[in-house]
């Protein structure tokens, strides 16, 4: 198995499992809820680099370290510094409840959560990725047979690949759409 | 948007792409490049691959079923059980059930407790999510759906039911619903709704209330008390951060060190007590820990110079 495909099991098998948690921590400590993907995403390039060099012990406490600081130094960095997000961090001690991964589903419990997963998306949604993944259809026979663009296939399958992967790893499973940016500064206060 | 975003975005088209008889080595070199610029593009595509490759256990279903279908109907049903028997139970923690004496519905009573936090699943398929010291009694039946707010702060989320209006009973006044979530908070006779979707109707309680009927809409919030009712439009935006104690932090724009601290003392038994005119007045910003009160007088130390005095379950701050 080559370093990159051992580096891809490793993530899946022993980061993933970890999202629901890491999630409600970042939430738990960070204000702006639209800026949650983003710290998401950060903390995963950093876990993968630091585990390039050499793959921790203890995972959980390496991936909730690494969260942490990054959060800590995010929130120094604001143009507005959230003096009270980094006493919290600092004095935070990662709670038990966060670092436990997701328990291991059967694979009737998975196909039950698939289909959960499924009847949370909008119908259009929900029929392209039936098409798809139940009866093995293309972009070109799902569009024919739905007699609707090619392009619409391809964003409803991408809109429901999102959702469904965030609905699997714990999330609400709801299609986030690129909202027009109205993201409102508070200062700290005189 | 986001970087992340883009990066998700580009990382689920890749994937799509990847299983369509199109896909060519020329497409899979540009993958293999784009996955090689950057670790944050591997994190994002791993991550979509190990959920997406969960979908494939959908193939194991006959192609005839479909989710238009009632899907799984028993498990819901399941679902339904489960949550009443959780409400029942948590009205028996929450001090009993009785029968009222007007009607055969069962009354069932939830209460939370300085700093806490509780989610009630009703069984018509709503929730309500009290907030630090308050209580509730619900009585939803076949008939109808009842609620008293005898103290404190709600959050609902109510199920869309026409036939069966949703009531709640506030003090003075009556709030009526179709569904729609909002939330009710009672100081006294003071009562406040703020509306995060939908739209909601307040009344006086009763025909001798002489109080006029107002209407709640989405971003909305309403003041009443005594006779009068104010109403203020807001964004919706602004609603949901006033209902951020849903997760456990309370957030401040612009407040007074004097507002703060008498919302921080809706949370917790050890009160602070600002007496210092001026100090009351100075104006905080930022979000914190509802329980958290070490951290925000911390906060005020270092930022701001002021000092906490312990005494008994009281601190004062002073300069």
């Amino acid at each position: 198995m080559s370093a990159e495909n051992s580096l891809n099991a490793w993530f899946c098998r022993e980061v993933l499992p970890l999202e629901p948690g890491l999630m409600r921590f970042i939430r738990r400590h960070w204000r702006d809820t639209a800026e949650v993907p983003d710290l998401r995403q950060e903390i995963y390039e950093r876990v993968l680099t630091g585990a390039s060099r050499e793959i921790p012990g203890h995972v959980p406490h390496y991936v909730f370290m690494i969260a942490k600081n990054h959060m800590i130094n995010r929130a120094r960095r604001a143009r507005i510094i959230q003096f009270d997000v980094v006493a919290d961090l600092e004095a935070v001690v990662v709670d038990a409840d966060v670092l436990t991964p997701e328990r291991q589903l059967s694979a009737r419990e998975e196909l039950q959560k698939v289909q959960a997963g499924l009847h949370r998306l909008p119908p259009r949604c929900r029929e392209v990725i039936e098409l798809r993944k139940i009866e093995g259809l293309s972009t070109r026979e799902v569009a024919e047979r739905l007699r609707i663009g090619i392009n619409t296939v391809e964003q409803q399958t991408t809109h429901g690949m999102r959702a469904l992967s965030d609905f699997m790893l714990g999330g609400t499973g709801r299609i986030r759409r690129p909202a027009p940016k109205s993201r409102l500064t508070r200062g700290q206060g005189s | 948007m986001s970087v992340a975003t883009d990066i998700e975005e580009r990382a689920a088209d890749f994937l799509m792409r990847r299983g369509e008889p199109a896909w060519s080595g020329e497409d899979q070199r540009e993958l293999d490049a784009w996955l090689d610029a950057s670790m944050a593009h591997k994190a994002a595509f791993w991550r979509l691959e190990h959920g997406w490759a969960a979908m494939d256990r959908l193939a194991a279903l006959p192609p005839q079923w479909k989710s238009r279908q009632p899907v799984f109907p028993l498990l819901r049903q399941r679902w339904k059980i489960a949550a009443l028997a959780a409400s029942l139970l948590l009205a028996i923690m929450a001090g009993g059930i009785y029968r009222s004496f007007n009607s055969s519905a069962v009354q069932a009573k939830f209460a939370t407790l300085v700093g806490a936090n509780l989610t009630v699943p009703l069984p018509d398929g709503s929730e309500a999510q009290l907030n630090t010291a308050s209580a509730i009694r619900a009585e939803v039946s076949g008939r109808h759906r009842w609620i008293w707010l005898d103290r404190g702060e709600v959050y609902f989320s109510v199920a869309p039911d026409p036939s069966k209006p949703f009531v709640i009973h506030a003090g003075a006044r009556r709030i009526t619903v179709l569904g729609t979530r909002f939330a009710v908070r009672r100081d006294g006779q003071k009562v406040t709704v703020s509306v995060v979707d939908g739209r909601v109707r307040l009344d006086g309680d009763g025909p001798a209330s002489g109080v006029g009927s107002v209407t709640v809409e989405k971003g909305g919030i309403a003041v009443a008390d005594g006779g009068t009712t104010l109403l203020a439009a807001q964004s919706v935006e602004s609603i949901e951060r006033r209902l951020t104690w849903r997760q456990g932090m309370l957030n401040f724009d612009q407040s007074t060190l004097g507002e703060v601290a008498a919302e921080f003392n809706r949370y917790n038994r050890r009160q602070l007590v600002v007496s210092d005119p001026t100090i009351a007045a100075m104006r905080i910003g930022g979000s914190f820990q509802t329980t958290n009160v070490d951290a925000f007088i911390r906060l005020l130390r270092d930022a701001y110079g002021l000092r906490g005095e312990e005494s008994g379950e009281q601190t004062i701050l002073s300069r």
